[in-house]
């Protein structure tokens, strides 16, 4: 994986090990645009702390924020989070693969006894 | 079967095999398949230049792509071998990925169903790092589902 690829990841996983970062983030999935003010006026926190959460959110790319005179629109950018699924999902393929090279093996290893060692029950799973 | 639990970070595989537990057990701990199993490539270069089946013993696999770019580099500690019941070793990339030198944990647990009839399950543990995971015990999965209504592919 290249580096800068593996950074963006670094920061997605960081974006949202925050409850109130995930919260922002759900909110804008719900919706296609909020201001700030929509997206956290129930935070019971000060806005410069806000100010911050959003500004991990921006660096992490899993949000665009639009300014539109005074009113700073909040958007979800879905797919620097997808990245990181698709990491995980990544991980599990590898593991298909390598039930595949065994399951290849296991096959050979019988072939080369003569006989499959077990009745063929194939339909079965 | 499998699916991914990124609350948790765990990602689970299970397949079922014609043959005992103990051949799948050992074709699982051979290094003939280990060295295979990075060459849905051919050209794929897999060397192990450490493994050591026991507990506390290590391995390490190396897999270098013809073309160049970096190595792909895992290696680990195995924990618990119950031939032909259970194998449980850690699990860390080194390099640039996401959780490199980042260890997490792969349980493989073998169950011959019947005589001849083995059902593998993987279970790969604590795959996000320290950060992430101690917030995510919530929010991942609802910021997915949400995506997936907002009709972004996954």
């Amino acid at each position: 994986m290249a580096n800068s690829q593996a950074a963006t990841l670094d920061r997605s996983f960081v974006a949202v090990a925050h409850p109130l970062r995930r919260e922002i983030l759900e909110r804008l999935a719900r919706h296609e645009e909020l201001t700030v003010g929509e997206a956290t006026h129930d935070f019971p926190i000060s806005k410069p702390a806000i100010s911050k959460h959003l500004k991990v959110l921006e660096e992490a790319g899993a949000i665009v924020r639009v300014i539109d005179g005074r009113t700073h629109r909040l958007r979800l950018n879905g797919e620097s989070l997808e990245d990181a699924y698709a990491w995980l999902a990544r991980q599990r393929e590898l593991w298909e693969r390598k039930l595949d090279v065994v399951e290849e093996y296991l096959r050979e290893q019988q072939r080369a006894a003569g006989t499959p060692n077990t009745p063929r029950t194939e339909d079965r799973a | 079967m499998s699916n991914v639990d990124v609350d948790t970070g765990t990602v689970r595989v299970e397949r079922t095999f014609e043959a005992s537990a103990e051949a799948v057990f050992d074709a699982w701990t051979n290094p003939e398949v280990l060295r295979r199993w990075w060459k849905a490539d051919p050209s794929h270069e897999v060397t192990i230049p450490v493994l050591d089946l026991r507990v506390g013993g290590g391995y390490r696999l190396e897999m270098r792509r013809p073309e160049g770019g970096e190595d792909m580099i895992v290696h680990g500690t195995y924990r618990e071998i119950s031939r032909p019941d259970r194998l449980v070793y850690s699990w860390e990339w080194e390099g640039a990925g996401p959780n490199a030198n980042h260890e997490s944990e792969v349980a493989v647990t073998f169950v011959e169903d019947e005589p001849g009839r083995t059902t593998v399950v993987i279970e790969h543990a604590g795959l996000l790092n320290d950060e992430s995971r101690a917030n995510h015990a919530r929010g991942w999965n609802g910021v997915l589902d949400s995506f997936a209504g907002s009709g972004i592919p996954r």
